[in-house]
């Protein structure tokens, strides 16, 4: 899996947090964005694409950060999940991180160095994930094939 | 002054530090999303003047460095359209301020009303985040009051709407006239306020929330401003429905209510 197929997506109400992420991602990485300000369009997104990372907002009108996050792993279980908090949601946003399973929450206002190596390690976490779920697959199927094998010596020998 | 004026004084003024210290920090969540995407794309700039600087240095433009010029273009075009979201916000937000807090509004003024709402909405902008504002705004006439202290009323009304519904809700604010009077309606759908209490409310340091030290003086004090204005405020609840909060006021203050100073010994 190469970068230029990585895909982040950001999701937060206000349109200038998510606009000023994307265009930071943009001229950083070769990162495929998709931006969302409406977390209800996000989830039926997911249905057609395969993201790697998800970066969503705590404080959101339609619906809060941590509850769009576990909808997602519904749809997505693989995509590593980041929270975008206000100082002032700190206390609730690290409780709610610990309850839903997430990889890590980012403060804002954020600081786009800090934000690189947080989605970048989330990105090669997914990307960790995908490679040892393609090793299971293998393992398994070598293993049916030794079983078959089995059989058959069993069967031609005994 | 007796003792016991002094120590109604030091909480009437403890009162509007606390609630001076509520505004600084709405202000200071509503300042810091147009702030951190201005402080985001200014860093977005700074790297793609080096990236480009570095493109330019040997004066030969490669093909793969024609295809990073692009890639920069897309990404300044996008600094610029945020940007200028944020700058709208902010710019709004000063504002709000300024029409809610100034100066020259300490004295008495022919005002619209509904721009003393509405600054006062944009100044609690981080609270109303999960609830749902609902106007209804009536044709007024220029409302004749002190500005400053009406704004006050409404921001302790709209303040405490937010507080009922921590978990989200509606909050309407509607407006009308009747007679020489305008009404001002503020409803929630919070959790509503016992009938026992509903008869204490506007006492000067009754309070169902927490001790914390100039609580309780809110509506005490709004009800003290409406009634220097000749105004009445009344207040209906229903336990986990809502409450509704009834101001009016007369278009026109009568002589006796105009000859009152706008000095802060009136409200003592």
């Amino acid at each position: 899996m190469n970068e230029l197929m990585t895909t982040v997506m950001i999701v937060d109400d206000e349109e200038m947090v998510v606009g000023s992420i994307q265009s930071f991602l943009e001229l950083e990485t070769s990162y495929r964005v998709l931006p969302f300000t409406s977390p209800e369009a996000a989830l039926a997104s997911l249905d057609d694409e395969r993201v790697h990372t998800i970066v969503a907002d705590f404080m959101m009108p339609e619906m809060d950060g941590v509850t769009f996050l576990t909808r997602a792993r519904e749809l997505r279980p693989d995509a590593t999940r980041i929270l975008l908090t206000g100082y002032a949601d700190k206390k609730n946003a690290i409780r709610a991180i610990n309850e839903a399973g997430l990889y890590q929450y980012v403060q804002k206002p954020w600081d786009n160095d800090a934000l690189t190596v947080v989605i970048r390690n989330a990105v090669e976490r997914c990307q960790m994930y995908g490679e040892l779920a393609e090793r299971l697959v293998e393992l398994e199927t070598a293993n049916e094939e030794l079983a078959g094998l089995k059989d058959r010596w069993m069967k031609a020998f005994l | 002054m007796s003792d016991t004026a002094d120590v109604q004084t030091d909480r009437i003024n403890q009162a509007r530090l606390a609630s001076l210290g509520t505004m600084v920090a709405g202000i200071t969540h509503e300042l810091n999303t147009p702030l951190g995407a201005i402080h985001s794309n200014h860093d977005v700039i700074e790297r793609a003047l080096l990236k480009l600087q570095d493109i330019l240095e040997d004066e030969v433009v490669t093909p793969d460095e024609l295809e990073e010029v692009r890639k920069i273009v897309r990404a300044m075009d996008g600094v610029l359209r945020t940007n200028g979201i944020a700058v709208e916000r902010l710019v709004k937000l000063v504002e709000s301020l300024r029409t809610f807090g100034r100066p020259d509004r300490a004295e008495i003024d022919r005002v619209d009303l509904h721009e003393g709402l509405d600054s006062t909405l944009a100044v609690l902008g981080h609270e109303l985040k999960m609830i749902s504002v609902e106007k209804d705004y009536g044709e007024l006439p220029m409302v004749e009051c002190y500005p400053n202290r009406i704004n006050q009323v409404f921001m302790n009304l709209l303040h405490n709407a937010t507080q009922a519904m921590p978990d989200g809700g509606t909050l309407g604010v509607s407006t009308s006239t009747n007679g020489g009077r305008v009404r001002i309606e503020v409803r929630d759908t919070g959790c509503g306020i016992e009938r026992a209490n509903l008869e204490r409310i506007f006492e000067p340091g009754f309070t169902t929330k927490d001790g914390r030290v100039g609580m309780g003086l809110g509506l005490a004090i709004s009800h003290q401003i409406v009634d220097q204005h000749g105004g009445t405020i009344a207040v209906d609840s229903e336990l986990e429905e809502g409450t509704t909060f009834r101001v009016a006021l007369p278009i026109e203050l009568s002589p006796e209510h105009r000859a009152l100073e706008g000095g802060d010994d009136d409200l003592k």
